[in-house]
């Protein structure tokens, strides 16, 4: 049996004291595990400064001002402006040297990524993670034009076929869906963008007949293009005019986009099958998990009747994107690129840390109805980089805890 | 004890193919709002209105299912103990309408009321200032349609101009409150409901004179 557990002290703030208690010697070899994950959060609390960090956890969110919906989208902190802090130029230093070699080691490289990428390397960082860039620097060129050449191949050969009896289904619901992808932010309002997306999902839908085209799959397109958007400007992306694009940028943009949310798509491919069936079982081993870590939470849940299903298909489904500003979801996929089954597992995790941080406002809701209005409405329009962090220290505590002994924790 | 009045509780269903306007109606009923920036709905959207109903309160919890039906077997844990549904199609997409009578077979195949009747159902045709209609302008064949395929009715609504989606939801509250006096009849077979029969002739006339 081990106890462990910390002190922190605000006179002493750069001091954090942990206590660990073991009451036998068998407990020993268990301890270097325990080391890991307390290294690993702190070294994630220091990203977020540990006052803050400490501060979100005692009270409910203090005054902050007010960020709008989509502005400083990418990030707040790492944004490249004279205002980046020390921190945040030793990070991405540490960045460039990781990147600068003839091979990249993608293990360095995710270690850091973990805590969060700063916005100059993130296009780079995004695409080697995925696996669509080799490790090996002399033959990324060459891969790049390959793969661009190869999707700019699926559009001449499949695109005009969008009006075919077979395939007018599929793209009469793109083509109603994408006006509706990310509605208040004017880049995706701009018809060229449109044409992008309808475009990258057409051709992934056709190509992946088993799932075809789902719903809040155009989701999952947006962050890619905003982030390969940035590779080519300074300014803030969400009133971007792409028509000041060369047109040949624009085009490497879509075509990195279309690989790497294939990619992506390809570690969740079972979410988008017939019957969902990823969804049906990632939505129930969370219900699973969060009965195991708060029980009241979960108790209170089943008082009122709320199914997980009625709220947390969409967690799955999208990704968490219709919970979080984009901001926050591309912070978020920082550490999923970085994290092994990022997308696939971890974000169950992340899910279950989700709902348990709203277990207050849970617990004050009397009925269902209540309850299921506050879960579709989860407060988080002002969230940045800290409450992400955050709640990914808590995903990877949680996921420590209860992945390798499901009925150990049980009560 | 000031507050002796009843409450009621139902839960409506607002089901139909993708993009035909199922959460513009919703937020135009509920909140008074009509935008042109609702994203897709995933899943299901939850939405409350409470009404005032003669003496009583009606409070109708209406579930919103998005449009896409993929997940086989989800409807039916959405359909559960609902007391009334609307079935929504664009009139400017005629494919939309030939979806509703799949939609109607999904509905009335997972869920029945206890007396074995389907839940009370009205068709709404939406979009209807895009004046695009290929169909509703002939209102006799959409009656037989209803009464063929067993909607309680029909309306023609407009969630951007705010045409008839008041009217549509307090008609189906109507049939919704009738359907159950019916139930409440037939477990207590000497409940007297003298209104019933009337009410409902009254409603019906209401939407056959609606053009």
């Amino acid at each position: 049996m081990i106890d462990c557990w910390w002190q922190y002290s605000f006179m002493q703030p750069n001091h954090i004291r942990v206590c660990v208690r073991m009451s036998s010697k068998g407990d020993a070899h268990q301890f270097s595990g325990l080391y890991m994950i307390i290294k690993a959060v702190f070294s994630l609390l220091s990203e977020v400064g540990v006052e803050q960090a400490v501060l979100h956890r005692q009270h409910s969110l203090p005054h902050r001002p007010v960020i709008p919906l989509v502005a400083h989208m990418v990030d707040q902190n790492t944004s490249g402006t004279p205002a980046m802090t020390e921190r945040e130029a030793s990070r991405l230093d540490k960045f460039r040297q990781v990147l600068a070699g003839p091979n990249t080691d993608l293990e360095e490289l995710r270690k850091l990524s973990w805590s969060g990428i700063s916005r100059q390397v993130r296009p780079i960082t995004w695409k080697l993670l995925s696996g669509y860039l080799p490790a090996n620097a002399e033959r990324r060129e060459s891969t790049l034009q390959r793969k661009r050449q190869e999707y700019f191949g699926f559009i001449e050969q499949y695109y005009d076929s969008r009006n075919d009896e077979h395939h007018q289904d599929t793209y009469r619901q793109i083509h109603i869906d994408i006006p509706r992808t990310n509605p208040l932010i004017p880049l995706f309002q701009q018809a060229s963008v449109q044409e992008i997306f309808e475009r990258i999902l057409f051709i992934w839908a056709i190509r992946h007949p088993a799932s075809g085209y789902v719903q809040g799959i155009n989701d999952l397109v947006t962050p890619f293009f905003v982030v390969y958007v940035f590779e080519y400007i300074e300014e803030e992306v969400e009133n971007f005019n792409v028509s000041s694009l060369q047109e040949e940028v624009l085009r490497n943009i879509e075509a990195d986009s279309f690989w790497c949310m294939s990619k992506l798509l390809d570690g969740i491919q079972d979410n988008y099958t017939f019957a969902q069936p990823g969804i049906q079982r990632k939505v129930k081993a969370l219900e699973e998990l969060v009965s195991r870590i708060d029980g009241m939470v979960h108790r209170h849940m089943q008082q009122y009747e709320v199914e997980y299903l009625q709220f947390a298909f969409r967690w799955m489904n999208n990704l968490l994107m219709r919970e979080l500003p984009l901001r926050c979801t591309i912070r978020l996929w920082d550490t999923y690129q970085a994290e092994p089954e990022g997308f696939s597992h971890f974000h169950l995790y992340v899910c279950a840390a989700f709902l348990v941080r709203w277990r207050k406002e849970i617990l004050e809701e009397k009925d269902f109805q209540g309850l299921m209005i506050m879960l579709q409405n989860l407060p988080t329009m002002h969230w940045g980089n800290e409450e992400v962090s955050v709640l990914l220290a808590e995903a990877y505590r949680l996921k420590f805890a209860f992945a390798d002994a499901p009925n150990h924790y049980k009560r | 004890m000031q507050n002796n009045r009843k409450e009621h509780l139902y839960k409506i269903l607002v089901i139909g193919d993708l993009g035909v306007g199922k959460t513009s109606i919703i937020k135009r009923y509920v909140h008074q709002t009509y935008s042109t920036n609702y994203r897709a709905t995933i899943g299901v959207d939850f939405a409350l209105k409470v009404l005032n109903w003669d003496s009583e309160t009606v409070r109708l919890q209406l579930w919103d299912i998005a449009g896409q039906e993929r997940f086989g077997n989800m409807t039916r844990v959405y359909y559960r103990e609902a007391m009334g549904a609307f079935i929504v199609f664009d009139v400017t997409r005629p494919t939309t309408f030939e979806a509703v009578s799949k939609w109607k077979e999904d509905l009335d195949s997972k869920l029945t009321l206890s007396n074995g009747q389907s839940i009370a159902t009205v068709l709404l045709a939406n979009k209807c200032d895009q004046k695009r209609d290929f169909l509703t302008n002939n209102s006799l064949k959409m009656d037989q349609y209803c009464k063929e395929n067993g909607f309680v009715g029909w309306f023609e609504t407009s969630a951007r101009e705010n045409i008839n989606i008041n009217e549509a939801a307090n008609f189906l509250v109507k049939h919704i409150i009738a359907s159950e006096n019916d139930i409440l009849k037939s477990v207590v077979p000497d409940t007297i409901s003298p209104q019933l029969n009337s009410d409902k002739e009254m409603t019906c006339s209401y939407w056959l004179s609606l053009d």
